[in-house]
Order: C-alpha cells, then sequence, then structure tokens
C-alpha cells in the first residue's frame, strides 16, 4: 500500500485522538462513578434507573408519612392508656359508692373525685398532636370536646378521620374520632354523661342505681380496650412497613449500583491499557515521521 | 550532429519541467485538494523515414492522478455520514432538553408533596412546599419547552447556513465551469481548476448527497437528491437553492432557475441529517406540550371536585397559555391554603381529594410519558451513533483510497527528484558530446 504524506499524518492524529477520547471517557467514568449519564448510553438501563428514582423518591414520601403514623399511633395509645386507667379509678369508686355505708359528706367526696377525673378525661380528650391539631378532633373542629356552662361535655369535632398514605395502596388510620372513644354521636357510650349522672347522684344522696352505671363504665371500658387494641395492631403493621421500606430501599440500591455504578478497577484497568497503547503510538509516531529519504540526500 | 544537439537540448527542456513538477508536489504535499501531478513525456518521432533516431523527447502535458471513482466514494460516503453525523448533534440537544430540565423527577416531587401533605392536610408549611414542587414542576415543563423551541430556531438558522452555503458552491462552482472551458487541456490551469472542481464537489457533498458528470473539457453537472434530482450546477447555468419549514417541523427545499422550480429532497448531507432532526424537535415539542397539558388540566380538575381549608372548591393550580403547551405554564395559586386537600364537604383534616391526586398521577401516566420521550430519543441517539461510527470508518476507508492515488509521498517526490536530476545531467552531457564532436569536424577542415 503506498502511504502518502498526508495520510501518515492524518491517520497518526486520528489514531492518537480516538485513544485519547477513550482515555478521557474512562477517566470521566471515574471521577464520577457513574458509567450512565445519558439515556443514549444504555437506553434499557436507563429506564430502569427513571423507575428506580421515582420509586426511591416515593419511597422517601411514605417514610416521612411512616414515622408522622408512628407518632399519631403513639400519642393516641398513650392517650387511650390514659383514658383506661382513669376508668379504672371510676371502677374502683363505684365499688366504694356501692358499700352503702356512707354518709352524704362521703358521697359528696366521692363525686368531688369523679368530678376531678372527668377533667382529666377532658383533658386527654382534647389533647394536641405532634401536628398541632386535636388528637381526637376527627377531621373538623378547633377541639374535640367542649364544655358548656352547665358543665355537660359535647363532642365538636369530625366523627371521621383521615387516612395517612403509607404506599402506593396502603393507608393508615392513626388517629381515632373522640366520638368512637368517648361517646357523645352514639355510636360509642358516652363516658363524660355517665360519670355527670353518676355524681350527680352522689350529691342528690338518691339510692344509686349501681348495676346500670357499672355496666355503662364496663362497656366504656371495654370499648376503650378494644380501641387500643385496634391501635396496637396498626402500630405493628407501620413497623412492618418501615422495616419493609428499608429492605426494599438496600435491594433497590444494589440494583440501582449494578445498572448505573462504575467498576473501578476494570475502568482503571482500562485505562492504563489506553494509556499505554497512545504512549506507544505517540513513541512509534515520533520514530517513523522522523524517516524521510530527503534525511540521506546530500 | 544537429540530431545529437536538438535531442539533447529537448530532454533538457523536459527533465526541466519534469523536476519542476516534482518540485510543485512536494511543495503542496500538505495542500489540501491537491493532486500529484506528472509530467508526461512522449518520444518526439521522427516525420520522415528513413531515419534511424527519433528527434528527442517532448512534454505533452501534466496528469493528475486522479481516479473519479475514489473521489465519488469518498463523496457519498461523506454525504451518509454527514447526514448521520447532524442526526446526532440534534438528538444529543433533545436528549439535553428532556433529561437536564428533569421533568419526571419534578412531576415526581410534585406528587410526593401531595403525598407528604395528606399525612398532616391542614399543615401550611406542607402546602407551601406542596406549591413550590408546583412551581418547580411547571418551571421543568417551561424550561423544556424553550430548550425544544431555541433547538428548533438553532436548527432553522443551520438550516439556512447550510443552504447559503449550497448557493455559494454552486455559483463557484459555475466559474470554475467556466474557466475550464477556456483553459488548455493538460495545463497546469487546468490541473488547479480541476482540483478546485472536486473541492468543492466534495464540499458539496456534505450539504446533500448529489451526482457528478464531467464533459470532455472537465465541467460538472450535478444533480442533487439522487442521479434524478434536480440539477444544480450544469455547463452555462446555475440556481438558486431555498428552504422552508411548515409547524410540523417538516423542511421543503426548492430549487428555482429562470422562474421554474423544483423540489430537492436530500437524502445525504446535513440537510437531509436537519429536515430528519427538525421532524424530531417538533415531535418532542408536541408530546411534551400535550404531558404538559394533560397534567395541568387533570391536576385543575382534581383541584375543582376537592374543598380548600375554607370548604370552598379548590382554584386551578396552574394556568396554561392560549394555545396550551409548554410556553406559558404557570402557577396561578398564591394561597397555600388554596390546594383543595379535603374532599368536597371534608373538614379541615380530610385528605380524601389528595388520594384523588394519586389516582390522576397512575392513569395519568405523566411521569412514564416524559421518561419514556427520553428513553425513545436516547435509544435513537446510540443507534445514530453506531451508524456514525460506522460511516466513520467507512469514510475513512475511501479517504484512504484515495489519498493512495491521489495525496504525495515525499520519498516517492525525492526519488522522482534524483531521477530527473541524473537525466538533466545525462542531457547536459548529450550536448556537451555534441559540441565536441563538431570541433572535431571543424579542426578537421
Amino acid at each position: 500500500m503506498r502511504v502518502t504524506t498526508s495520510l501518515f499524518y492524518s491517520r497518526a492524529s486520528a489514531q492518537m485522538s480516538r485513544l485519547s477520547d477513550q482515555a478521557g471517557t474512562l477517566q470521566g467514568q471515574i471521577a464520577s462513578g457513574k458509567k450512565i449519564t445519558s439515556a443514549a448510553d444504555d437506553a434499557v438501563a436507563y429506564q430502569r434507573l427513571s423507575t428506580l428514582k421515582q420509586a426511591g423518591a416515593d419511597d422517601g414520601v411514605y417514610k416521612g408519612n411512616l414515622s408522622m403514623a408512628q407518632g399519631l399511633l403513639a400519642q393516641t395509645d398513650s392517650a387511650l392508656g390514659g383514658v383506661q386507667t382513669q376508668l379504672q379509678r371510676v371502677q374502683e369508686l363505684m365499688v366504694q359508692a356501692n358499700s352503702g355505708t356512707l354518709n352524704q359528706s362521703q358521697r359528696e367526696g366521692l363525686a368531688a373525685s369523679i368530678d376531678s377525673i372527668r377533667d382529666d378525661l377532658l383533658g386527654l380528650a382534647n389533647g394536641t398532636d405532634m401536628r398541632g391539631q386535636p388528637l381526637f378532633g376527627g377531621d373538623s373542629g378547633d377541639t374535640a370536646f367542649t364544655q358548656a356552662a352547665d358543665g355537660s361535655i359535647a363532642f365538636t369535632g369530625s366523627a371521621t378521620t383521615a387516612s395517612i398514605p403509607i404506599g402506593a395502596q396502603a393507608q393508615v388510620q392513626a388517629t381515632v374520632s373522640g366520638a368512637s372513644v368517648f361517646g357523645g354521636d352514639g355510636t360509642a357510650p358516652d363516658i363524660f354523661a355517665t360519670l355527670q349522672s353518676f355524681a350527680d347522684a352522689l350529691r342528690s344522696g338518691d339510692a344509686l342505681s349501681t348495676g346500670t352505671m357499672a355496666s355503662d363504665i364496663d362497656a366504656a371500658m371495654t370499648n376503650v380496650t378494644n380501641v387500643r387494641a385496634s391501635f396496637a395492631a396498626r402500630g405493628a403493621r407501620v413497623d412492618l412497613e418501615v422495616a419493609r421500606l428499608a429492605d426494599v430501599g438496600s435491594a433497590r440500591e444494589v440494583t440501582r449500583s449494578s445498572l448505573e455504578d462504575v467498576d473501578v478497577t476494570d475502568a482503571i484497568t482500562k485505562l492504563q491499557n489506553t494509556m499505554t497503547t497512545l504512549q506507544a503510538a505517540q513513541a512509534s509516531f515520533t520514530k517513523l515521521s522522523s524517516l524521510s529519504l530527503f534525511n540521506y540526500l546530500k | 550532429m544537429i540530431d545529437l544537439l536538438s535531442q539533447g537540448a529537448s530532454s533538457l527542456r523536459a527533465y526541466q519541467a519534469a523536476m519542476n513538477t516534482t518540485s510543485e508536489n512536494i511543495a503542496n504535499a500538505n495542500t489540501d485538494g491537491y493532486t500529484r501531478r506528472t509530467t508526461q513525456l512522449n518520444e518526439l518521432a521522427a516525420t520522415n523515414d528513413g531515419l534511424t533516431t527519433g528527434l528527442g523527447v517532448t512534454v505533452s502535458g501534466l496528469s493528475r492522478a486522479s481516479d473519479e471513482l475514489r473521489n465519488t466514494e469518498v463523496r457519498s460516503t461523506g454525504s451518509d455520514l454527514a447526514r448521520t453525523q447532524a442526526s446526532v448533534t440534534w438528538l444529543q440537544r433533545i436528549d439535553s432538553a428532556l433529561s437536564d430540565t428533569k421533568v419526571a423527577d419534578r412531576l415526581t416531587a410534585f406528587f410526593g408533596s401531595a403525598q407528604s401533605l395528606a399525612a398532616d392536610p391542614s399543615s401550611t408549611p406542607a402546602r407551601s412546599a406542596m406549591l413550590s414542587a408546583a412551581q418547580q414542576a411547571a418551571d421543568a415543563f417551561t424550561a423544556a419547552g424553550s430548550a425544544l423551541d431555541a433547538a428548533a430556531r438553532e436548527l432553522d438558522a443551520n438550516v439556512d447556513a447550510s443552504v447559503a452555503g449550497l448557493n455559494n458552491l454552486s455559483q463557484a462552482l459555475a466559474s470554475v465551469n467556466l474557466s475550464l472551458g477556456r483553459t488548455q487541456a493538460n495545463s497546469a490551469a487546468k490541473a488547479q481548476l480541476l482540483d478546485q472542481r472536486d473541492s468543492l464537489l466534495e464540499q458539496m457533498s456534505a450539504i446533500t448527497d448529489m451526482s457528478a458528470q464531467f464533459d470532455d473539457l472537465g465541467r460538472a453537472t450535478i444533480r442533487a437528491g439522487g442521479v434524478n434530482g434536480a440539477v444544480l450546477v450544469q455547463p452555462g447555468a446555475s440556481v438558486t437553492i431555498s428552504a422552508a419549514h411548515n409547524d410540523a417541523g417538516v423542511y421543503a427545499f426548492k430549487v428555482s432557475q429562470g422562474g421554474v422550480s423544483r423540489s430537492l429532497v436530500p437524502q445525504g448531507g446535513t440537510l437531509a441529517g436537519y429536515s430528519e432532526s427538525a421532524r424530531r424537535i417538533a415531535d418532542a415539542k408536541s408530546t411534551l406540550d400535550k404531558t404538559a397539558n394533560d397534567f395541568a388540566t387533570g391536576v385543575n380538575a382534581v383541584q375543582a371536585r376537592g374543598a380548600d381549608l375554607s370548604g370552598n372548591p379548590g382554584a386551578p393550580i396552574f394556568a396554561m397559555d392560549a394555545e396550551g403547551g409548554t410556553a406559558n405554564m404557570t402557577v396561578v395559586l398564591a394561597d397555600p391554603a388554596g390546594i383543595a386537600a379535603a374532599a368536597s364537604g371534608g373538614g379541615p383534616r380530610d385528605n380524601g381529594n389528595l388520594s384523588a391526586l394519586a389516582a390522576l398521577r397512575k392513569t395519568g401516566g405523566f411521569e412514564t410519558a416524559v421518561t419514556d420521550m427520553v428513553v425513545a430519543n436516547g435509544s435513537a441517539l446510540s443507534g445514530r451513533q453506531m451508524v456514525a461510527d460506522a460511516q466513520g470508518a467507512i469514510h475513512d476507508g475511501a479517504i484512504t483510497n484515495r489519498s493512495q492515488i491521489r495525496d504525495v509521498d515525499l520519498d516517492q517526490e525525492a526519488v522522482d527528484l534524483l531521477r530527473f536530476q541524473q537525466a538533466y545531467q545525462a542531457s547536459s552531457h548529450v550536448i556537451q558530446t555534441a559540441r565536441d564532436t563538431f570541433q572535431t569536424l571543424l579542426n578537421i577542415g
């Protein structure tokens, strides 16, 4: 083959610039740690990466929502625990009242205790959650329960509570409407009304219909226990979901890395190889370009 | 004796010319488009019978080491490569317009912010976060749309520049044609004009695919867009090429001569690559516009069905201009309380309408639509890059083939120089011998 002068130079320059280009690409990959920077590098991998990235972003949102749900569930649980304690005290007071040997001033004292329990319960029922909203208020209303001038307590929240999304399809009800716990709209025993009538009866000095009241308090206790149990189940579900998200996140990271990350050892070896070839090409070019017949024509 | 002298003299002149040509070759060893020349020597034959020797040597002209087949190969592979390279450039532009603006990521963030708000529907910070995510989504759509618009405008400028270039080349070739008609065959001037002609043809082939035919004088007739395409240049005439495009990004090229127009459909060269790219840009823009419109309309419709913090139906979040599309996508809801998180009739802590938004995300598939565009464009781009690599190698091969015939090899010129120098010295000895012989004869007398 006849290698003309311009061909010799243009080929040498093309070969060396191709090698430099390769070295530059490898260097960029090693520096960024990524082998896919645009869809053109690998369209299929890019699509999978986009899906993974989207799922990662969604899971970040769900993680925030889960920790919100965990907080709300814990707050609700501890509030319900407080309600149970107060109801137990009511049950004890009821046993005392039932002993039948109380004089009027002792009955007044018991009534005062019932009143204070009622106040405590109202405090629990109007607690604020970590969002600054009424914990038992449901979807609307500024306070869950409102005490009227005559001392009667009415539910002023909403019977419905919004569920928190914790997955593409999954939701959890992290709070419960006060009506379902303390009564007030007929769906659950009305604790406040029961206590009110208990205290009123004690003060009036009339004979106590203790059987009815005890069964009312027992019913309220059972209701609260059931609600608390269902919250424990939700809490367990949320904990499982948190663990699942962590697992899915690790698995996703492994997949992402295999798609996107550069095998640094491999890349450095290739780079070294390219550099060696480039140096050899440069050396041989210098040698060959110094060969010319004109050098020998003296 | 006269024979000896005239033979020597003719040979002296011939080798002088041959050395000049060699020196010209050496001088132009690195000149682009220069075709290696050789001096054609012919024996000066005796005209009348009976003579036992010839009359010496004559220079019959210059010959160019040109092979039209190899030139054609360089041109046609160059057209193919230029087309693909133009496509690659613009596909990269589309890729960066769509993926650098991160439209899909912003959409994911917007829908994510709605899900965060669902955990605390009455929270003002969460509502503000959702509004700012909406703003970012609108900005991303607008940025992607204007990047595509800018690409289309720049492409248009490139098309104009290429068409202007083709017009200039055609005119230059027409004047070369004119000069070729007046130049003597086998002269240095002719060789220069033919070099110029070939170089113009190569430049034209990078703009459009073309076929060239030559007459006896070397004048070219050029047809663009296939062998039956419109005539761009022919001896004695040249034309005007123009370009126009419609809204769908389809370019039409016209070749006009004396009020008569013919359409030019380039199958190669940058013009073909630009035509294809313009269509792709317009397609990408219309898909992006449609996705933006569907997204904005969908979100606004969900808003309208829900209730904001005050219990009123939600006002629109996004606004589009009259034509729709990404050009004027803005967020018009300023008050975070205006986000309709609650289902109609729900309280301020209800989030029923946000699940409707999550449902819209699934049915609308906006993120998938954008990602699919990026991926489809990316596959086309990587395919084109592979084709460009292959065509580049083919084009390089064609250039190598041509170079083997056409270009100057300095070692070969060095050998020629020595050869002609020795012949020149020998010729001068012949003249000296003739003189000495003459002298001998004169001395006899």
